[in-house]
C-alpha cells in the first residue's frame, strides 16, 4: 500500500512500556490487582465466555452507533442545507441554536430517559442530538461558504434553483459536510457508550462499568482494548471512505499539488 | 423602519413563541404534566434554585474539578506537544504510544479511574486530564510544525539560543493553533464532567441533573439543563474574550480581520 517505514523507536517505547507494565503488575499482588498484566487481559480476550460475551456486547454498540450516526448525518445534512440556502429560514432558528448549542450534550440523557424509557430508543436519540450538532453547523457553513461565482454560472446556464441546490451547492459544501461527520464519529461513540454506563443493560459501555463494579478487572481491560479497536476501525473506514468520495476536491487545494 | 427580513429579532420571536407554546401546551395539559412542566416553573425553579445557592454550590464543585484537569492537561500536554513538534525523534518514539490511547472513546476511562481513585475528585479530575490530552497535544504538534521556516532561519541568523527561539518565536507562532486544541477542550471538559458526574459522584452539576430526573422533579432537572448551557456559553465566551485580546497581534496578520 503506502510506503511509509515501520516506526521502529515507536515501536520499541510501545513494547517497552508494555512490558514495564507487565513486569511491575506481575511483581507486586498488590499493584496487579487493579493493574492486571496485560498479557492477562490479552489472555482474556480470547477465552470463549467473555469473547462470546464481548461481542455481543460490541454489535449491541456497533448498532446504536450506526443508527444513531446515519440518522444524524441525514436530518442534520438536510437541515443545514436548508438553513444554509435560505436565510429567511437561517434567522428563525439562529437563537435557539446558539441556546442549545452550549449545552454538554450528555445533559440530554435524563431527559431521553424521562421520555423514552431507558431501552435502545433512547440511546439512539441522545446518539441523533449529540452528532447532528457539528453536522448541522459545518454544513450551514459549508452551504454559505459557496464561491458566488459558481451560483452565479450555474444561474447562467438557466438552471433552476433545484438544479443550482442538486449540482453545485452541494458538491462544494460536500467539504465541509466531511468535516462535520468526522467531528461526530467519536462524538457518537461518546454518547453511545455514556448512556450504556448510564442506563445498563447492554453495550460495552455497560460492560465496562459492571466489569468494574463486580471486581473483574482483566475483563474491563479487554473491553477497553475492544472499544479502542471499535474506534480505531470506525475511524479508518471513515478516513478511506473520505479520501474517495473527495477525490475530486483534493485536487484544487493545496494538500493535492504534486 | 422597515422591517428586515433576515433580522436578528426573528430568532427571538421564535423562541418567545416556543416558550408560550410550552407554557400553554402545559397549562392545557397536552402532555403528560410529569414530563414537561411549564415554562413558567422550570424558569421559575431554575431562579429559586439559583438565588438558594443549591445551583450555584453544584456548579462550584464541578468547576474546580473540570478546571484542575482542564489545566493540568494544558500544562502537560502544550510542552509535551512543543517538543514532539520540534523534534521527530521524540514525536516517532511516542506516536505508536498516543495512537493506541488516542481511540478509546473517553466514558470508558471513568470506570478505570474509579477503579484507582475512588470516586472522588481525583477521578474526575483524571478523566478530564486524559480526554482533553488529545486535542491540546495534536493542536500544539500541527501548530509547531506548520511555522514559517523562514522565522526559524531568522532567528538562528540572529543568533538566538534554543531556548530563547522556543519562547519568543515557536510559542508564540504555534499559538493559534494552541487556542484551537484548548477551545476544542472546553467543550470535551464540560461533557466529561458531566459524565464523570452521572456515572459516579454525588454532588456536581451532572449528578444534580441526573438525580433530579430519577426523582422525579422535572423541574428541577430542566432548571439543571438550562444553568449548564449557560455555563456553556459563558465559558465559551469568556475563553473567546480571552484568546482574543491573547491573539490580538495576530489577527493583523490574516488576511481576513
Amino acid at each position: 500500500m503506502n510506503s511509509r517505514p515501520i516506526n521502529v523507536a515507536g515501536l520499541a517505547v510501545f513494547a517497552a512500556l508494555l512490558l514495564l507494565w507487565e513486569l511491575s503488575s506481575r511483581s507486586s499482588p498488590n499493584l496487579g490487582a487493579y493493574l492486571p498484566p496485560p498479557s492477562d487481559a490479552l489472555r482474556s480476550l480470547f477465552r470463549f465466555a467473555v469473547a462470546r460475551e464481548l461481542f455481543s456486547h460490541l454489535v449491541d454498540t456497533l448498532g446504536r452507533f450506526l443508527l444513531g450516526y446515519v440518522i444524524a448525518a441525514a436530518l442534520a445534512v438536510g437541515l443545514g442545507i436548508v438553513l444554509g440556502y435560505f436565510r429567511f429560514a437561517h434567522s428563525l432558528c439562529d437563537v435557539l441554536i446558539e441556546l442549545l448549542r452550549p449545552m454538554p450534550s450528555v445533559a440530554i440523557i435524563p431527559v431521553a430517559i424521562l421520555l423514552l424509557g431507558i431501552g435502545n430508543t433512547m440511546m439512539v436519540a441522545v446518539t441523533v442530538y449529540a452528532c447532528a450538532w457539528p453536522i448541522l453547523l459545518n454544513t450551514i457553513d459549508g452551504v454559505r461558504n459557496i464561491d458566488r461565482t459558481l451560483i452565479d454560472t450555474g444561474r447562467t446556464f438557466g438552471l433552476g434553483r433545484w438544479k443550482i441546490l442538486r449540482t453545485i451547492a452541494l458538491p462544494a459544501a460536500a467539504p465541509y459536510v466531511a468535516t462535520g461527520l468526522r467531528i461526530s464519529l467519536p462524538i457518537a461513540l461518546i454518547l453511545v457508550t455514556t448512556s450504556e454506563m448510564v442506563v445498563g443493560g447492554s453495550g460495552l459501555g455497560y460492560f465496562i462499568l459492571d466489569q468494574e463494579r463486580s471486581f473483574r478487572i482483566t475483563e474491563m481491560y479487554a473491553g477497553i482494548v475492544v472499544v479502542a479497536l471499535l474506534g480505531y476501525v470506525l475511524n479508518r473506514i471513515f478516513v478511506a471512505l473520505e479520501e474517495r468520495m473527495t477525490v475530486w476536491h483534493r485536487g484544487s487545494t493545496l494538500r493535492g499539488r504534486p | 423602519m422597515t422591517w428586515n427580513r433576515e433580522s436578528k429579532l426573528n430568532g427571538f420571536l421564535v423562541l418567545l413563541g416556543v416558550m408560550a407554546a410550552w407554557e400553554l401546551a402545559a397549562r392545557a395539559a397536552l402532555f403528560n404534566p410529569l414530563l414537561f412542566p411549564p415554562m413558567s416553573k422550570i424558569v421559575g425553579s431554575f431562579f429559586a434554585l439559583l438565588f438558594s445557592g443549591e445551583i450555584p454550590a453544584q456548579m462550584l464543585s464541578s468547576m474546580r474539578r473540570a478546571a484542575t484537569g482542564y489545566f493540568l492537561a494544558a500544562i502537560v500536554f502544550i510542552p509535551l506537544g512543543i517538543l514532539m513538534g520540534l523534534f521527530n525523534g521524540v514525536y516517532r518514539a511516542l506516536e505508536i504510544v498516543i495512537e493506541s490511547a488516542r481511540p478509546i472513546p473517553p466514558p470508558v476511562i471513568v470506570p478505570l479511574a474509579m477503579l484507582f481513585f475512588g470516586l472522588g475528585d481525583g477521578m474526575k479530575v483524571f478523566t478530564i486530564f486524559f480526554s482533553c490530552a488529545w486535542p491540546i497535544l495534536l493542536n500544539t504538534i500541527d501548530g509547531v510544525r506548520n511555522i514559517d521556516r523562514v522565522l526559524l532561519h531568522t532567528a538562528r541568523t540572529f543568533g538566538l539560543s534554543q531556548g530563547k527561539t522556543i519562547a519568543s518565536v515557536i510559542v508564540p507562532a504555534a499559538s493559534p493553533q494552541v487556542m484551537t486544541g484548548l477551545r476544542i477542550s472546553l467543550a470535551i471538559t464540560l461533557i466529561l464532567v458531566v459524565i464523570s458526574e452521572m456515572v459516579g459522584s454525588s454532588d456536581g452539576i451532572g449528578y444534580f441533573i441526573l438525580d433530579a430526573q430519577r426523582r422525579l422533579k422535572v423541574d428541577r432537572m430542566y432548571a439543571g439543563m438550562l444553568s449548564l448551557a449557560l455555563l456553556g456559553y459563558l465559558l465559551n465566551q469568556l475563553f473567546v474574550l480571552f484568546s482574543s485580546r491573547f491573539l490580538s497581534w495576530h489577527r493583523g496578520m490574516r488576511a481576513a480581520r
